[in-house]
Formats: C-alpha cells, sequence, structure tokens
C-alpha cells in the first residue's frame, strides 16, 4: 500500500478534518444520532410531537412484550428469514455454478439471470399481485392451483417469501458467478486428475473457495429478510390476520400511523438487536469453516 | 483424455440452452407484466387467462397511467432526487476519501471506522428517528428531504479509497511543486483520473435511489412530491382493480433502470462484484 506523507511545511493540519467534515456530519446526524435516540426513545414516554415527555424505564418493552401482534411479527419475521436466505442461498449458488463455464450463449442468459437487481421492489411487487391474484392471476390457471395466495392467511406468506427470494436472486447470483470464475483452474484440474466427478469437486474444492462470499450473501440476505416492509406495506398490509406482519411493518405502523414513537423504537431496537445476535452467529460460524485463501 | 471437439461443443450448446431456459423462467414475470400492460380490462376477466395480450397497439394503459396520476411530476420528481443524492453522495464520499489517503493525521483510523460503522446500522430501523430529524428541520415533503438520509455513502467512499491509493505518487508530488491546492488537484487532476469508476458510482447510487419505496413514502405527503416508485403504488388505490393499468405503471417505473443496467452491465457487475470480493 502506498502512504504518501503530507507535504512538509505545509501548515493547516485542520485539513483532513475539514474534507472530513460534510461525510461526518451526515453520518452522525442521520445513523448515529438518530440510532441513539432510538435508544432514548425506547426507555422514555414520548408525546406525539415526537417530544420526550418522561422516562419510562423498561415500560415500553413490557408493553411490547405484552401485545400478541409483537410475538406473531417476530415470528413472522423469523420464518421469513430462516427460509429466504437458505433458499436463496442454494439458488444463486447453482445457477452461478452453472454458469460459471464460460459458454457461447453465456453473456445472454447471464445478463437474463442477473436482470431482477435492476427491478424495483414496488414494480415487482404489483406484477406478483396480479401474477398470483385468486382468479386472474396466471400462475394458479397454469399450476391448476386453487390458492389464495395474499389473500388467504395460510399462503400470504408463501406469496411473500417468492417474491423476496425472486427480489434477491440478481445480484447474489452475480456475486456466486464471479467467486466460482475466481477459483484457480489448476485446483479443479487436480481435483479431476484425483478421479473427483463434479458434484465431488464442487463440495469439497469449489464451495469450500467461495465461502467467504457464501458468508457475504448469508450476512447481507440476513439483514434484508429481517428488514422485509415494502411487499408487506403494498400486498398485505400485515394480513389477512396478521399472518404477514412483520418488525419493521410493526414499527412503520406504530411510529408513523399511531405515532406511538417510544414503541416504534422499541420494536426498532429489538429488530436491530435480533439483526446484531445473527450477524455475530454467522461470523462465529465464519471461524469454523470459511476458507480464506 | 479430452472429449472429442464436436461432442465438447454440442454440449456447450445445449448447457447454454438450458441456462436461457432457466432466465426465461426467472423472468416470466417480468414478460407476463409487460404484456399484461398492453391488456384490456376485459381480458383480465376471461377464462382461461393469458399471457400475450390480443393486441400491441393497445396503449391506452400507458395513457392512464400519465394522466391518472401526475406520473410525468413523479418521472420528474424521482429523476431530481436520484440526481441530487448520488451527486452529493459521491462528492461527500470524494473528500472524505481523498484525506484518508493523502493525509495521516491523529483519529484517522476511528474516524475511518467510525464511517464504515455507518454501514452496519440497517437504514430501516432509523426510520422513524430519521424522520422526526427532518420534520424538525423543516424539510419534510421537500426534495431534500427525500435525499439528506441518503448522503452518508460509506461503501462509496470505502471504493474511492481503494482507488485513489492506486493513484501514482508521482502525480501527487509533481502537483504539490507546482503549487497546486488540494481542491485543485481533486478536481482537476484525482477525479478525472477516476471517471471510470465515478460513472460505475453514479449509476449504482442513481439505480439504488431511484427505486427506494418506503423513505419516499414516509417522507412525502402531497400528491405532487411523491416519486415514481411510491406513484405506481397509488394506481392501485384509486379505482380497486384495475390490473392492467397497475401493470403498465410496474413496466414504465421500471425501464430506465432495466436499460441502464442492460447497457452497462459489463463494467456495473464488475465493480460491485469486486466491491464485495475485497472486503
Amino acid at each position: 500500500m502506498q502512504r504518501i506523507d503530507r507535504r512538509p511545511g505545509a501548515g493547516a493540519p485542520w485539513r483532513p478534518y475539514l474534507y472530513l467534515l460534510p461525510m461526518l456530519v451526515f453520518a452522525v446526524g442521520f445513523v448515529y444520532y438518530p440510532f441513539l435516540k432510538t435508544i432514548v426513545q425506547s426507555v422514555s414516554t414520548v408525546n406525539f410531537r415526537g417530544e420526550i415527555t418522561g422516562c419510562a424505564g423498561l415500560e415500553n418493552f413490557r408493553y411490547l412484550f405484552s401485545r400478541r401482534e409483537f410475538g406473531i411479527a417476530i415470528r413472522n419475521t423469523l420464518k421469513l428469514m430462516l427460509i429466504n436466505v437458505p433458499v436463496t442461498l442454494f439458488i444463486t449458488i447453482l445457477l452461478g455454478w452453472f454458469s460459471s463455464k464460460r459458454r457461447p450463449l453465456g453473456p445472454v442468459y447471464e445478463t437474463m439471470l442477473a436482470l431482477p437487481m435492476t427491478v424495483s421492489m414496488s414494480s415487482i411487487t404489483l406484477i406478483f399481485k396480479v401474477l398470483l391474484n385468486p382468479s386472474v392471476g396466471y400462475v394458479n390457471y397454469a399450476l391448476g392451483l386453487r390458492l389464495g395466495w395474499y389473500t388467504d392467511r395460510h399462503t400470504a406468506m408463501a406469496g411473500i417469501l417468492l417474491l423476496t427470494v425472486w427480489m434477491g436472486i440478481g445480484f447474489n447470483y452475480l456475486l456466486f458467478l464471479s467467486a466460482f470464475r475466481a477459483v484457480p483452474q489448476d485446483l479443479i484440474g487436480c481435483a479431476q486428475l484425483e478421479g473427483a466427478g463434479a458434484l465431488r469437486t464442487l463440495l469439497y474444492v469449489q464451495l469450500p473457495m467461495i465461502s467467504p462470499t457464501i458468508l457475504y450473501v448469508a450476512c447481507t440476505n440476513m439483514i434484508q429478510a429481517m428488514m422485509t416492509s415494502g411487499p408487506i406495506l403494498i400486498l398485505t398490509q400485515g394480513g389477512p390476520s396478521r399472518s404477514t406482519t412483520t418488525l419493521i411493518y410493526l414499527m412503520y405502523t406504530s411510529g408513523y400511523s399511531s405515532s406511538n414513537y417510544s414503541l416504534a423504537a422499541a420494536v426498532s431496537l429489538v429488530t436491530f438487536a435480533m439483526t446484531l445476535t445473527f450477524t455475530a452467529l454467522l461470523f462465529a460460524l465464519e471461524r469454523k469453516r470459511v476458507h480464506y485463501q | 483424455m479430452k472429449k472429442p471437439a464436436f461432442r465438447r461443443r454440442a454440449g456447450d450448446s445445449l448447457m447454454g440452452l438450458l441456462g436461457i431456459a432457466l432466465g426465461c423462467l426467472l423472468l416470466f414475470p417480468l414478460f407476463y407484466g409487460f404484456m399484461g400492460a398492453f391488456k384490456t380490462p376485459s381480458e383480465f376477466i376471461t377464462y382461461p387467462p393469458t399471457v400475450l395480450p390480443a393486441s400491441f397497439a393497445n396503449l391506452s394503459n400507458f395513457h392512464t397511467v400519465f394522466t391518472q396520476v401526475p406520473m410525468l411530476r413523479y418521472f420528474l420528481n424521482s429523476l431530481i432526487t436520484a440526481v441530487l443524492t448520488s451527486a452529493v453522495r459521491i462528492a461527500v464520499a470524494a473528500l472524505a476519501a481523498y484525506a484518508f489517503v493523502f493525509f495521516r493525521f491523529r483519529g484517522q483510523r476511528v474516524l475511518f471506522f467510525l464511517v464504515l460503522g455507518t454501514m452496519m446500522l440497517p437504514a430501516d430501523t432509523l426510520l422513524i428517528t430519521n424522520y422526526q430529524t427532518v420534520s424538525r428541520l423543516g424539510l419534510l415533503d421537500s426534495y431534500l428531504g427525500i435525499c439528506i438520509v441518503s448522503f452518508v455513502g460509506a461503501s462509496q467512499m470505502f471504493m474511492l479509497r481503494q482507488h485513489f491509493m492506486t493513484s501514482p505518487t508521482p502525480v501527487r508530488e509533481a502537483s504539490q511543486l507546482d503549487g497546486c491546492g488540494d481542491l485543485r488537484f481533486i478536481v482537476s487532476i484525482l477525479l478525472p483520473m477516476s471517471l471510470p469508476v465515478l460513472l460505475i458510482l453514479f449509476v449504482q447510487s442513481f439505480v439504488a435511489q431511484w427505486n427506494l419505496y418506503l423513505w419516499p413514502l414516509l417522507v412525502t405527503s402531497s400528491n405532487a412530491m411523491r416519486t415514481v416508485q411510491v406513484g405506481i403504488t397509488m394506481l392501485t388505490t384509486i379505482e380497486g382493480t384495475n390490473y392492467e393499468t397497475v401493470l403498465a405503471g410496474a413496466a414504465v417505473a421500471m425501464l430506465p433502470a432495466a436499460l441502464l443496467f442492460v447497457f452497462m452491465r459489463r463494467s456495473l457487475t464488475a465493480t460491485m462484484s469486486g466491491s464485495a470480493v475485497i472486503r
């Protein structure tokens, strides 16, 4: 790494701080300050204008944990995350592995498989709304199903999962594609000389080599899944009968629609703490399993 | 023991076709959406449902999208906020990266991790408190209000830092001997040298901001300030079940970003996957 010393004799040691100032102002103002404020508001009573009126101790959390809606939101969010992450990993690793070999038609299907990354959440959500419509939608007809999808509390979450997995494919596929291509060819050649088939090569050579990317995708995807709220807002409003109420959706409705800011802050902190715990768990797993070249 | 060339080539073509079939399966919802945008309302009620419209000449849904809600205004709003956010975010990130690369100063490491640490706090959990801040600043329902929370670009800063570190030392030293000040060095030498990276960061940032939904929904309240992504979801609430209009709206809203992607795929994907691999 090339390091350059400040030019000799040049005064003004404040210059680097000046250049950092805008970044620090925005980082503190819109990331660290709101984070601390969330912590403070979660243990205070806050009026509808967002002003703190007193200390509440852990009362907000006690109230939150006593609400049935909250338990349901935690369960739904966990369900979403625990299904979404492995399914997305499985599909994108498989697609990345499949297309890692350069073929004449490669650029065409690589672009196709990566395209979902540019599609906005609201566009694809609206399309799924029609596609999975119980009466006019094409999916029920094509597969001979009679499911209610977003209108039925037993299938609404499955519909949300289909949508969120679809949204996660494009970018993660690209990451795995380049990770597979970065595995040294002689390693694969070696394994094949030793008589390993394609599956064994994948399991014992390629997957260990791309494990940093697996960790990265698992982490970012987990965080995204824990934050799922947009499709819920557009499609189901948390229903039918709360079957798709997620934590961030609950935070949004209690903070924005009901102006119960201390409750919103408590939900937000719980979500953050859960996400942080899962991140820590994934990184603990990394110590054991992830292989860096 | 290589397989004969013709068999290898046949296998490649077969796998290529399989890849395209997988791509078609994945993109079917998009195809269905685009086709549905040309249908008439009655085509949605008939059984069995179809994918292809009866005629591609039916452009009335697109007309409805632009007349039922002020869609042109929404496009303008999205364009302004996406350009403003990307420009400020990259400028702020470039200044910070410059300080980190070309200076040694007290607290450098701490400040570096303070900036990178912003990536650890998911923006969604900060929505409500940021809403209060923006409200107190009097920026609700304004362009700046939509943009201001996205000006922190830790990953952009990191990418520019990596890039600046590769810029040759002599260039910097020569320009210093010539009495070139910091800002002049940044504007007339460093940034032009980094143009490809800047372009990619800009496009990436533009697409992300263009596709944003929750924050613009929260921070705007008047009809005229909505962005495209929020605007198209309002097509559903106006008349209930007008599937064709909804699909036309979805198609219109995703076209700019998708086109940008198809044209810039190669350079975009290289940088994006690079950013994830470096870490």
